[in-house]
């Protein structure tokens, strides 16, 4: 992939660590993993599934507009974070900006009500509720957030591994330098729910499911973080090549970094599923090293998101690179530099 | 005349699996023979369901993922097979037997595997345990999963990207892809969109009291009562044209993307996204309407789509209106959902290689609302320029305008 020119104007986060990206920067950097608690579930459930769930929103982060009345937790993030991303950048969220473009990212979706549908369907198909489908659909919070910001131009959602965020900066660098929009505003969430909870255990007992969202507003110009150089993808099949891939990424992001960088990672605190990366990224010129899965959890198509997130704050603060890593779990691995 | 904003984006190959057939010489078959492709459907249990009947594919029987370990081929689901197929018959189409040189997929779905999905649901909330093949139906369960299953087929590593915006996917898709190697970030790419028919999204359409009830669609009748769903899926190799290998069938020229504010599910009544995206798709692609020989609609059959639709074409048409043939291609295979947009486009294509439009089936008395030439059957006509409209949930809108290209 070429790397994109984009600058990081504005972020915002909704994660298990608050409704703000500088609150989950404190609880990262603060390295204590948030508590979880155990996911309820239909009937008991015979084995620990746990999760960490987004807190209550303070009354200031609750938005009302008709289209939200209904709206999954995933668009309720996603509006907070956009909304911060746009104060951050400096705009008034009541009053975004003239040819702003979007493109929304996830991975699992809209699961409760999917789920709660399904059930119904499978009780009674003649009574499943018509206002639960339409907010199944992959692109229902995309469709919600661009009313609500009044996007009426360019809006995509991708579904994909947990970094795909990196296809739709791509492609946000595209629609920029094209015209198409003037800039663009990058969202990936998720909301928890019993069953992806139950899902990640199947890929390690003690993975702890998380929830949240991440935004990015990205232009072509400063002020801002800049993305400066992008490796990958690096395609892989398996477990095996991804294990090479890893290291692919790791040596790259290594031969781009001059003086000092923080590393975000993508470590769980799971020996077995972080072996690889852990030896990839041994003996870098680290001043820091961030995990946010340690602390947050695992927020599938969110993490990548939030990790740009962190490594915008970061590079905003240290004036130093954050090399941002994304393995990605079942497709290709990708990584980026932040320049301050 | 506008001039053309767009480089020439080649496609060099292009597959179809639809209920009218598998591949394109089964699909055009059908249509030359104004056939439909209703039927019962029997993949699940439809008591309780206003409608029966939706367009099945008819899949062969055979094991079509050699390089897959036995114990994965349960989780292939019909999505896949039908896009593999679809692969397939691009590739062959273009004179490659690899994906070798592609850069990357960009592919549309909107339910991606769901029937993996629903068989995960069903057993975690019969069970209590850990239920064994759970692990297995999540991940091929995961639209970028499936579409790495027939990547590894061909043992290649590139990007999958994979847009999911409802019924407007598929051709979002083309439309991304046409756009990557447009910006020099891809010189070769497969793009095109899929979707096998599920119990859940059956169920969705049927509480919407979206499906029609007869079992039969009929867009642009004035007395229709809404969709039939369908499943399929349809593939274009795209290609910079100074990499191009093989002889082009068409060109991608032209495509813009707008969204719909109006309402989750309903599209504004005078259409003014797809005016906007029409408008943007021909300047880019260089042609007036006048110029456009065929639209395949979105044309559903349900009361709202249709109407906003004609109101669309008109204001975007101006006095080329009554000029301009249009059909609906789903009042004979159904509604293919993510992979509408991608078997549409494909559609046209066709009938820009062989000269001919398809019909809207079924129609017994036109809306009033159409103002253009609705084809109501399978006719030879001189073409040079097709334009496909696709509308999704959400409100996206999607225009793609392919070229005629002799060899």
């Amino acid at each position: 992939m070429n790397t994109p020119r984009l600058h990081i104007r504005g972020v915002g986060a909704v994660s298990p660590a608050g409704w703000s990206a500088p609150a989950m920067l404190e609880a990262v950097a603060a390295g204590v993993p948030l508590p979880a608690v155990p996911c309820a579930r239909p009937g008991d459930r015979t084995w620990p599934c746990e999760t960490r769930l987004v807190p209550a929103a303070p009354p200031e982060k609750v938005t009302r507009h008709p289209r939200l009345r209904r709206a999954s937790a995933i668009t309720r993030y996603s509006v907070a974070a956009a909304r911060e991303a746009l104060t951050d950048a400096g705009y008034d969220p009541a009053a975004p900006p003239p040819g702003l473009g979007m493109i929304f990212v996830m991975m699992n979706g809209c699961v409760n009500y999917t789920g709660r549908f399904y059930n119904e369907v499978l009780q009674n198909p003649a009574q499943a509720s018509p206002l639960i489908f339409p907010e199944t659909v992959f692109n229902a919070p995309a469709s919600h957030i661009a009313s609500f910001l009044g996007i009426d131009g360019a809006v995509s959602t991708l579904v994909g591994s947990s970094n795909i965020i990196m296809e739709a900066l791509d492609a946000a660098s595209f629609w920029i330098s094209s015209g198409l929009v003037k800039e663009c505003l990058i969202l990936a969430a998720e909301e928890c729910d019993w069953l992806s909870a139950e899902a990640l255990t199947y890929y390690h007992p003690r993975l702890i499911s998380s929830e949240g969202a991440g935004a990015l507003l990205v232009s072509a110009e400063g002020p801002g973080p800049q993305i400066r150089s992008v490796i990958g993808p690096l395609g892989y099949l398996s477990w095996r090549e991804r294990a090479g891939a890893l290291r692919q990424m790791a040596a790259q992001s290594r031969a781009q970094i001059q003086g000092q960088a923080t590393l975000i990672t993508d470590l769980t605190g799971i020996r077995r599923l972080d072996s690889v990366e852990t030896a990839a990224w041994e003996g870098g010129p680290w001043s820091a090293m961030l995990s946010p899965k340690q602390i947050l959890g695992e927020s599938m198509g969110t993490s990548s998101a939030l990790h740009l997130v962190l490594g915008a704050l970061s590079a905003r603060s240290t004036q130093q690179p954050a090399v941002v890593s994304m393995p990605g779990t079942n497709t290709a691995a990708y990584a980026c530099v932040v320049e301050p | 005349m506008p001039s053309p904003t767009s480089q020439c984006i080649s496609i060099t190959g292009a597959g179809i699996v639809s209920p009218l057939g598998i591949g394109w010489q089964e699909n055009e078959q059908s249509m030359a023979a104004d056939r439909t492709a209703f039927r019962p459907v029997d993949l699940f249990d439809t008591t309780g369901f206003i409608a029966k009947t939706a367009g099945l594919v008819d899949l062969p029987q055979e094991n079509l993922f050699h390089r897959m370990p036995a114990h994965k081929l349960p989780f292939i689901d019909r999505g896949t097979r039908m896009m593999l197929m679809a692969i397939q018959e691009a590739l062959r189409q273009s004179g490659r037997e690899s994906m070798e040189g592609i850069d990357a997929m960009v592919i549309g779905t909107s339910a991606g595997a769901m029937p993996l999905g629903e068989a995960y649901f069903e057993n975690a909330r019969q069970d209590n345990g850990r239920v064994p093949s759970q692990l297995s139906r999540v991940e091929h369960y995961q639209p970028q999963r499936q579409m790495s299953s027939i990547a590894a087929e061909y043992d290649w590593r590139g990007p999958v990207i994979i847009v999911s915006n409802a019924c407007a996917s598929g051709a979002n898709a083309i439309g991304w892809a046409a756009d990557m190697i447009r910006s020099g970030r891809a010189r070769r790419v497969l793009a095109g969109g899929y979707d096998a028919l599920a119990r859940l999204v059956f169920a969705g359409f049927d509480s919407l009291h979206a499906l029609a009830p007869s079992g039969i669609p009929r867009p642009f009748d004035a007395q229709r009562d809404g969709l039939a769903l369908g499943e399929g899926a349809a593939v274009m190799l795209l290609e910079a044209e100074e990499v191009r290998q093989s002889p082009a069938l068409g060109n991608v020229s032209g495509y813009a993307t707008a969204t719909d504010l109006h309402h989750l599910t309903q599209p504004d009544p005078e259409g003014k996204a797809a005016i906007r995206t029409m408008t943007a798709a021909c300047a880019q692609a260089g042609v007036s309407p006048a110029q456009i020989g065929y639209i395949n609609s979105h044309g559903t059959g349900t009361p709202f789509n249709d109407v906003a639709e004609a109101s669309a074409i008109s204001a975007w048409a101006g006095d080329a209106v009554a000029g301009i043939p249009v059909s609906s291609t789903k009042s004979a295979m159904g509604h293919l959902l993510g992979g509408a947009g991608a078997v549409e486009a494909v559609i046209c294509l066709m009938a820009l290689q062989g000269q001919w439009l398809p019909g809207s089936l079924n129609v017994r008395e036109v809306d009033p609302a159409v103002r253009f030439d609705l084809v109501r059957q399978f006719r030879r006509s001189a073409l040079d320029y097709a334009l496909t409209n696709s509308f999704g949930f959400g409100g996206t809108n999607a225009t793609l305008v392919l070229q005629r290209r002799s060899a």
